[in-house]
């Protein structure tokens, strides 16, 4: 399978060093450039079933967006965008994104994940002509920048979290669309449940600059249960074969 | 370990928050005596029994105020800062040098 | 093995599978599931260890894991608890705290010299003269400690995990299966912890009934309906080592430490059975009598031919009927009570034919040639304590002794119960627990099997109730027996001493009653300063003696006397424990591996990885420095900034928010300008500083130091919490990476990737911001002057940083370009005379001091610092920060801290110096006396090693100032 060279785009994941390390296939989704799946893991069908059990992906290249202030919630929802009531819970919108809520004046927006819906270009562009001056008190946070974005997938995961994180991520105490700001390996994070078809998944973002030494403490929590990096093809079956 | 209540985030480990020291109203900036402003700054109350106290959940940023017994370490409740503070906060300034 | 029993003795061991271990160079058969402790006895070996002060032999005490004379030595594991460690193919294992040999040990002879040891012996022999400790400390140290550390040890691998559970019982005995099985309700998650292999606690061992059979009955019954049952997760081999705030609970099991939160705790952690005092109660052979009844039933081993058991209470009679049964031979019950209220037990144990002797102790142990028990001296009671003269000599090879069993009260009293005791029952109690922790079965002093399944049941409903999963009427508290197995008094003083209060200290009743003598005679000081208590088994076989002791001595009641706190943890842990995976986060920029590609020597500065310098081959560290500074004055260079803070304040009030909050006034800046920020906190103390970048009407940029920017983040939200102003605050550091490009051929680099951004002196003057695009990239451009060249601060999305750095070294390639690491910008900024935020301030740095008044505005209304600065200025300043030259260049070079003197007098101290490859002289920053601040005062500085370096304060800066290169 051909590879694109990681360095053909001008951005770049935080984990480009980890990935080309552990023999990474890049590949282009939606403009995108990400892993799309790992030279020395057998199949993209081995990733897949892999990741049913656990697995760690990075989407930090993949679009999202934040909007903060008191106007934030309101002018998005006359965006067509579905706002979750509660804070610190996420709703998947129409075209396959996500938004969650994390504070009453704090929203993200994630691209779905087939990169295929425009959500976060469109809001991005909008918002620039709408809120330039800031009269209506929305304010853009540049969270693609800003966090890394990881997704844990599998049954196994939050067995594999309750060893770096302080809260109850067990899927039947943190329910679909829950989200927990707090800290993983002592590093603050926001993680999201998000699952993928059938299988428990976990959107992770956290400081971008920190990604690396997170990365590795997920990989060391995931030893003991078998789980490895895989790349994003495999966690796009997980939905399409669902 | 203790747990504290965010009013945003729930119950957490403190090991999640950052304390923010005691709560209390800043004095008038252009009238209080040099004594008086000193107090504020430099000196705590340390009560013993029910005081209120900052603190800030460190992953979402988010600060509030809590009611606690230094006595018992038992924290009676946890509530949002616009409870208090629910208005603009305006200055002016000195009108002639303290 | 001649003394192993037939099965169904040895409950834990497999006898088909046979393991062969090594102990002092010998060869130990044993089988599977045994303890280095049971097979050693297994083969009659009974020499453990020998003890701390006296070297005195020792055998196992409790095969429980709770006493100190059981620590060996393992290859990687020192103080590995024989009794506790199962053996292993192969292990090897010796004994500890010996010189020569393990039966021969020289050391022993301390013990000839013990009424040479006082107690505060070593407070009282080298504390004078002044100095001695000194001389003395190496040879003591030497003999102190346990256990030899394998420092080549890779460590192996720990970690810790969290859990939670709903209901957790801690204690798998009857209380602890039972309050588990009523607590798994439906919806309720219930966690049942054993520190021993299997659940059943004293069901495993103990005799409840005349003929033996009750407990393993009910053992059975238990034990299938906590396996029965899903909503119980079993952990056994697990110690739960503290009890800490909320329910908070450390397990330890192999290698992981749980963190389990649990909502109701339910503590059914029993009792620890208590030594006798008398002489040469610590001679191997004398144990408790439940670790002779564990090691009959847990490890079928036969623990001697010949007994006697030494009891306060009807359970030694059960332990007599145990041994009989195994075939040993019951020399005499020797019961301290004159009038005993036998019950089933006892009575069955006296239809046997056993001999007792009521109303009588044992006065001594004896051993012949031999380190082991070989005879006990039976002497009268004639009043609490003291013997007559009836005696008798009852040969024998196992002394048992049982005479009473305080609550396992660790836990409970860190959760805040108070213990108490009385006087007359010799009986506990625990109160004062909090609401979300209950106490069942002996722990809670109830002995009788059924008090003890009925209070278990009845905390369970508690429990259960208190989580809204039931509603059960819980009914009344079961009362506790009337029968206490506690003996009040079991303590025989003897002319010869050595009767252990402390095995793990060696302390004897002598040493507590002299401790109270010295004059400490409250309880928690005569545990400092005998020590008693502070071993390895943390006082719980001391703690109920000792106080015992203080309280006769002192004519007090123990109740008044109290015990020592018992402080987490329960039971010795390792390092590893505590240490689990170590999470220390790393920050890298987005350049990090074009850094360590170009040579960079990377330094932790706060969790940032950042680049020192980039190495040469064949240069000197100095020499790449200076190298790297001389590029940018003389060409170009690039710095990675990544690491600075970078906080978005948006809105209508942006600029009134800045004001309230940094010294300077930014309401009238100008958009497309940039102004230095300081910021101050209400003491008037210097904290932070960065610049403000005007990008818009209702927009500013500000950075902050890399340290710094997190706390001034949350500061900003504080304040903001308080002045409700129309804003938005948001930590965008880790959203943008960020190149320094400076020096004289700065603009010509920029302008072959900047195309839309007019980069001449006028259209983008020093100080102006811009907004544009280099190499394609979206960028915020901030013509700054840290190192004092002409220089552009480009701020671009994270993601872009490799692409971005490319570009410009791409670019510089024709004008020298060379990347700077963050020593040459230190050396750059020095020559400027800028300050950096916690080097060259501390804790008491005011705006005045450091010369920067010209950046606080008086024209304000408020800001943070103000009204505090207005008091400070009124005062004459106490120091002030200066800029000096070395005088003479071959002097060595100050470093920071280094003191400034006046004559004897210290009047200040370096906070920054430098050799500067630009001035070729060594230049610095200091804090110095106002009246030496002038331009050319003298001042001296006390350099390392006392060197006097004379030197010269001059006017910042120390490089071009008329700034005409950073304004090119």
């Amino acid at each position: 399978m051909a590879t694109l060279d990681p360095t053909s785009v001008k951005r770049r994941s935080p984990l480009k060093q980890r990935h080309i390390t552990n023999h990474a296939l890049f590949k282009e989704f939606g403009g995108n450039l990400l892993v799309g799946h790992y030279g020395n893991n057998e199949s993209i069908q081995e990733e897949h079933s892999q990741a049913q059990i656990l697995a760690i992906c990075d989407l930090s290249t993949l679009p999202r967006l934040g909007f903060k202030g008191p106007g934030a919630p309101s002018w998005l929802e006359t965006q067509k965008l579905k706002i979750p009531t509660l804070p610190n819970t996420a709703e998947c919108q129409h075209a396959g994104s996500l938004v969650a809520k994390l504070s009453d004046q704090e929203v993200l927006i994630l691209s779905d994940i087939f990169a295929l819906s425009n959500d976060v270009a469109t809001l991005s562009d909008k918002a620039e002509i709408d809120h330039h001056n800031y009269d209506k008190q929305t304010y853009i946070l540049p969270r693609g920048d800003s966090h890394c974005w990881l997704a844990v997938t599998g049954t196994k995961a939050s067995e594999m979290f309750s060893k770096i994180c302080g809260v109850d991520l067990r899927t039947h105490k943190f329910a679909r669309g829950e989200i927990a700001q707090t800290s993983i390996a002592k590093t603050n994070a926001v993680v999201i449940r998000n699952d993928l078809g059938g299988t428990p998944g976990f959107y992770i973002l956290s400081d971008i600059s920190g990604v690396e030494f997170l990365w590795d403490c997920l990989l060391d929590a995931m030893h003991e249960y078998g789980g490895y990096p895989i790349g994003f093809s495999a966690l796009q079956r997980l939905i399409k074969s669902s | 370990m203790k747990l504290l209540t965010c009013p945003l985030n729930g119950k957490r480990n403190i090991s999640e928050f950052t304390y923010g020291g005691e709560y209390h109203a800043m004095p008038d900036h252009r009238t209080s005596s040099a004594r008086d402003w000193a107090e504020h700054v430099f000196f705590h109350d340390n009560a013993a029994g029910v005081v209120t106290e900052w603190w800030c959940h460190t992953a979402s940023s988010f600060w509030f105020l809590a009611e606690r017994n230094t006595i018992t370490d038992d924290v009676i409740r946890t509530f949002k800062a616009d409870e208090i503070y629910q208005q603009r906060v305006e200055f002016t300034a000195p009108e002639t040098e303290v | 093995m001649n003394n192993r029993l037939p099965a169904p003795y040895g409950s834990l061991i497999n006898r088909d599978i046979g393991v062969q271990f090594e102990f002092e160079n010998k060869t130990v058969n044993g089988f599977e599931g045994d303890t280095i402790a049971s097979a050693l006895l297994a083969n009659q070996q009974w020499l453990l260890s020998r003890s701390f002060k006296y070297h005195r032999p020792r055998g196992a005490l409790t095969m429980a894991g709770q006493d100190a004379n059981t620590m060996v030595q393992l290859p990687s594991n020192p103080n590995a608890l024989a009794d506790k460690q199962i053996i292993k193919e192969g292990m090897q294992v010796s004994g500890q705290n010996y010189t020569g040999s393990l039966e021969n040990d020289r050391g022993a002879l301390l013990g000839l010299f013990s009424r040479f040891l006082p107690v505060g012996f070593y407070y009282k022999a080298f504390f004078k003269p002044r100095g001695m400790w000194e001389k003395w400390a190496p040879l003591i140290r030497k003999k102190a400690g346990l256990g030899i550390i394998d420092q080549q040890l890779k460590s192996p691998y720990y970690d810790k995990q969290y859990k939670f559970y709903d209901v957790v019982v801690i204690g798998g005995g009857p209380a602890g299966m039972q309050a588990a099985i009523d607590a798994a309700v439906d919806n309720c998650e219930v966690l049942l912890v054993d520190e021993n292999p299997s659940l059943g606690g004293s069901l495993n061992y103990a005799r409840f009934d005349a003929t033996g059979t009750r407990g393993k009955l009910l053992r059975m019954e238990l034990v299938s309906a906590v396996q029965a049952n899903n909503n119980i997760t079993v952990m056994t081999n697990a110690v739960c080592n503290g009890w800490f705030a909320d329910n908070w609970l450390p397990i330890i099991c192999e290698n992981r430490l749980y963190k389990v939160r649990a909502t109701q705790t339910i503590l059914c952690t029993g009792a620890l059975e208590q030594p006798a005092l008398f002489h040469n109660n610590d001679l191997p052979g004398v144990v408790m009598s439940s670790a002779a009844q564990r090691l009959v039933h847990l490890y079928g081993v036969k623990p001697g031919s010949a007994a006697v058991i030494l009891t306060g209470n009807n359970d030694g009679y059960g332990t007599a009927l145990d041994l009989l049964d195994a075939g040993v031979t019951i020399q005499a019950i020797v019961d301290l009570r004159s009038n005993p209220d036998y019950d089933e037990v006892a009575k069955a144990a006296i239809a046997r034919g056993i001999r007792v002797k009521t109303g009588y102790a044992v006065y001594a142990a004896h051993r012949k040639k031999v380190v082991h028990i070989t005879s006990v001296e039976v002497r009268d009671i004639i009043s609490q304590g003291i013997c007559g003269g009836d005696r008798e000599i009852i040969n024998c090879d196992l002394l048992c002794m049982s005479v009473g069993y305080p609550p396992a009260y660790q836990l409970a009293c860190q959760a805040g119960g108070q213990l108490s005791y009385d006087d007359q029952s010799a009986m506990f109690t625990l109160n004062n627990c909090p609401e979300t922790l209950q106490l069942a079965g002996s722990v809670n002093s109830l002995w009788h099997i059924d008090a003890v399944l009925a209070e278990a049941r009845r905390t369970a409903a508690i429990a259960t109730n208190a989580l809204g999963f039931t509603q059960i009427a819980v009914g009344e508290v079961v009362p506790k027996g009337t029968i206490s197995p506690n003996h009040p008094w079991p303590i025989f003083a003897h002319p010869k001493g050595k009767e252990f209060v402390d095995y793990d200290e060696d302390l004897t009743i002598a040493d507590i009653v002299n401790a109270t003598g010295d004059g400490y005679e409250h309880i928690q000081l005569v545990k400092r300063y005998s020590t008693c208590g502070m071993g390895p088994s943390q006082g719980r076989h001391s703690a109920l003696a000792a106080a015992r002791i203080v309280a006769a001595a002192t004519h007090r009641t123990v109740a008044d006397t109290g015990v020592t706190t018992a402080r987490p943890p329960f039971s010795a842990e390792q390092l590893g424990h505590s240490a689990g995976r170590s999470f220390y986060p790393a920050r890298r920029s987005s350049m990090h591996y074009r850094h360590l590609e170009a040579g960079a020597e990377m330094l932790q500065a706060g969790a940032w990885f950042r680049p020192a310098y980039y190495a040469q081959d064949n240069f000197t560290r100095q020499d790449c420095i200076n190298a790297e500074v001389t590029n940018v004055r003389n060409n170009v260079g690039l710095v990675d900034v990544s690491t600075l803070g970078g906080l978005e304040v948006r809105g209508p009030d942006a600029g009134e928010f800045l004001n309230r909050l940094y010294t300077f006034g930014f309401v009238k800046q100008p958009v497309g300008r940039a102004r230095y920020a300081l910021l101050t906190n209400e003491a008037g103390v210097v904290i932070d500083d960065g610049v403000a970048c005007r990008f818009g009407d209702n927009h500013y940029y500000v950075t902050a130091t890399t340290g710094g920017v997190d706390r001034v983040y949350q500061n900003m939200l504080k304040w903001n919490a308080q002045w409700r102003l129309n804003v938005d605050i948001a930590n965008v550091t880790s959203a943008y990476c960020g190149i320094n490009i400076a020096g004289p051929n700065a603009r010509l680099v920029l302008e072959k990737v900047c195309a839309d951004i007019d980069l001449s002196p006028a259209g983008f003057p020093y100080m102006g911001v811009r907004s544009g695009t280099v190499a394609g990239i979206p960028t915020r451009l901030i013509r700054v002057g840290f190192v004092g060249e002409l220089g552009y601060e480009i701020h671009a999305p994270q993601q872009y940083g490799e692409a971005l750095w490319d570009a410009l070294m791409e670019a510089g390639n024709n004008y020298t370009i060379k990347p700077f690491g963050i020593e040459a910008q230190r050396i750059l900024r020095l020559e400027k005379g800028h300050i950096i935020i916690g080097q060259d301030t501390d804790a008491m740095s005011n705006p005045i001091e450091v010369r920067m008044s010209w950046a606080v505005s008086k024209k304000k209304p408020f800001f943070v610092g103000g009204r505090t600065l207005r008091e400070l200025e009124k005062k004459p300043s106490l120091r002030s920060l200066v800029g000096f030259v070395v005088n003479n260049i071959e002097s060595p070079i100050p470093q920071e801290s280094h003191l400034i003197l006046d004559g004897e007098y210290m009047t200040g101290r370096v906070t920054s110096c430098n050799y500067s490859p630009t001035l070729d002289k060594a230049i610095g920053l200091a804090y110095v006396s106002p009246t030496s601040a002038a331009n050319g005062s003298a001042i001296v500085i006390r350099s390392s090693g006392g060197v006097l370096v004379d030197a010269t304060v001059v006017d910042l800066p120390f490089y071009d100032s008329t700034t005409a290169r950073q304004e090119l």
